[in-house]
């Protein structure tokens, strides 16, 4: 396994995707609609 | 092969805990940890490293047998490789826009032949880069490790502050890059990038996208840890065809920024120098004696066109020409490069304020004094007056300062412009009468006597001009 000694940025990895034409905003698109799928499917265990 | 006793490890290479470069004796060698020397099997068995490295992109490696002591002797270190040796390290706060530009453009054209292969490199740092005259060369070996489907590049980031942020400050703004970098070894941050670019500067290009919309996910993910982000990318499909997109859009980009300055003080110098034909032909015979033996470095300094650093490298190994009008030095950089000069360095710094030792403890980037001391021949042709007139040095300093570039036994060729001088007047007018009492060419020849042997010694036909070679400290 190979560990990174950099901090690459966890900004600067997501906007490599960004910048990466159709295919990379795409790609963007969806782990933030992942994300936020995430916070409602927690949110009722967080409640309850 | 053996290595010498002793070895001494190089400051500015600890970042990376699996390697580590150390000099033994005039050797540059790389000790490598389990995992470095696996990744630099596979690499070496690849197509597209041994052949960036046969067209001199990458700096010429090969393994050896450990045959003496290593680096931080408790360290697993597995296998060691040996370095082709850069002749003068350089740092991009010394180098020109288009020097930065070039070492940009071949940091992403190394990395584009990696990915298809399945490798990439671990960071993304101007300081990857060293030259061989005005030919760049990638200098990171440790750097290159197996890509992981799914992953951006890691240095990404570096990339942004220490080569494109500086390029798009020039290329966009006018503003010189050298002092920023300089200041900060880790370049310069997306959010000061942000505030120079306000307003409808945010439009140029590359800047909405790697500074604006950079440093926007910088600040709404300074929570998130890189390591899940990275798992995030990889579920939400981030490929290798991605990534490369990106460094061909970074290609793209630089490629279209370009920084033509107008004319500056010094760019016409040689044609406004004042110099006649006799004087200059009685000049350069002058020094192309003083630069016959095959000196191993020659320094020239406030080296203008480099005309006199040309002249040196038909007898010298190296010559590396410091001047501190960037604008010149980029001139000179782009005419050596058309020439595939591979023995002329360029460099952009005022001698009046050489590089500092930077960076960890003041020594991880060596200051420009302690690269320098070993030249085997120092010139300073017309410089002298720049220095003690134009930015009052006592004259007795400027002396010990250009001895001290040169190693023990060396050669000064220093000339000396006589207050009368029609450019030391010109230097002088700005100056209250009187100010310099001590600048006078009996003073000068007095010091030189005290720190050298003067060998040869040259009046110029003008009669204002006075060339000198000394051995230094002989
Ligand atoms: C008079 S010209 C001499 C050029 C060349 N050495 C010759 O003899 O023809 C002086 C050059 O030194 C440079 N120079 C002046 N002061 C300097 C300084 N402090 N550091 C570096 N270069 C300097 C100027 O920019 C200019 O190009």
């Amino acid at each position: 396994m190979h560990l990174a000694y950099l901090d690459a940025g966890s900004g600067s990895l997501i906007v490599q995707a960004v910048v990466g034409g159709v295919a990379g905003a795409a790609v963007a698109a969806k782990l933030y609609w992942r994300r936020l799928v995430a916070r409602f499917r927690r949110q009722p265990t967080d409640h309850g | 092969m053996g290595i010498p006793e002793s070895v001494r490890v190089e400051p500015g290479s600890f970042r990376d805990p699996a390697n580590r470069v150390f000099h033994a004796g005039a050797e540059v060698l790389r000790a490598l940890d389990e995992t470095a020397a696996a990744d630099w099997r596979a690499l070496a068995g690849t197509e597209f490293f041994p052949a960036l490295m046969a067209a001199g992109r990458i700096c010429r490696t090969e393994q050896v047998e450990p045959g003496g002591p290593l680096p931080e002797s408790g360290r697993p270190w597995a296998a060691v490789l040996r370095h082709e040796r850069i002749p003068f390290v350089a740092h991009p706060y010394e180098w020109s826009f288009s020097m930065l530009r070039d070492a940009a453009l071949l940091h992403l054209e190394i990395l584009r032949a990696a990915l298809p292969a399945g490798f990439t490199t671990k960071d993304g740092s101007a300081y990857n880069l060293q030259w061989r005259g005005a030919d760049p060369v990638f200098i990171d070996v440790g750097s290159f490790t197996p890509v992981r489907d799914g992953e951006p590049w890691a240095g990404y980031r570096q990339f942004c502050q220490t080569l494109l942020y500086p390029l798009l400050l020039q290329a966009h703004l006018g503003l010189d890059f050298q002092p920023l970098l300089r200041a900060r070894v880790d370049g310069i941050e997306p959010e000061q990038m942000r505030r120079i670019f306000g307003g409808t500067r945010r439009l140029l290009p590359g800047v909405p996208t790697h500074v604006h919309l950079h440093g926007a996910m910088q600040r709404r993910n300074s929570g998130a840890t890189t390591a899940d982000v990275r798992s995030q990318l990889r579920a939400a499909g981030y490929s290798r065809e991605l990534a490369l997109a990106t460094v061909r859009g970074l290609e793209k980009l630089v490629r279209r920024l370009d920084h033509r300055p107008g004319a500056s003080h010094w760019a016409d110098y040689q044609r406004t120098c004042g110099y006649t034909g006799q004087d200059r032909a009685a000049k350069e015979q002058f020094v192309a004696t003083a630069v016959t033996g095959e000196p191993e470095l020659v320094l020239d300094l406030g080296a203008n066109d480099g005309r006199y650093a040309r002249l040196a490298a038909r007898h010298a190994r190296y010559v590396v020409a410091v001047e501190q009008d960037p604008a010149v030095v980029d001139e000179l950089y782009r005419a050596l490069r058309a020439e595939r000069e591979q023995r002329i360095l360029p460099l952009v710094m005022d001698l009046a304020d050489p590089s500092p030792g930077g960076g960890w403890r003041g020594v991880e980037r060596a200051g420009f004094t302690p690269r320098a001391a070993r030249a085997d021949v120092t010139l300073a042709l017309a410089l002298v007056h720049h220095l003690a007139i134009g930015r009052n040095v006592p004259l007795p300093e400027v002396v010990d300062c250009l001895a001290g570039w040169c190693a023990p036994g060396g050669r000064l060729v220093v000339e000396f412009v006589d207050p009368a001088d029609p450019m030391a007047a010109r230097l002088l007018a700005n100056k209250p009468d009187g100010l310099f009492p001590d600048y006078h060419r009996e003073r000068f020849e007095r010091l030189l006597a005290e720190r050298g042997r003067v060998e040869r010694r040259l009046e110029l036909p003008s009669g204002t001009r006075t060339l000198y070679q000394v051995v230094v400290g002989g």
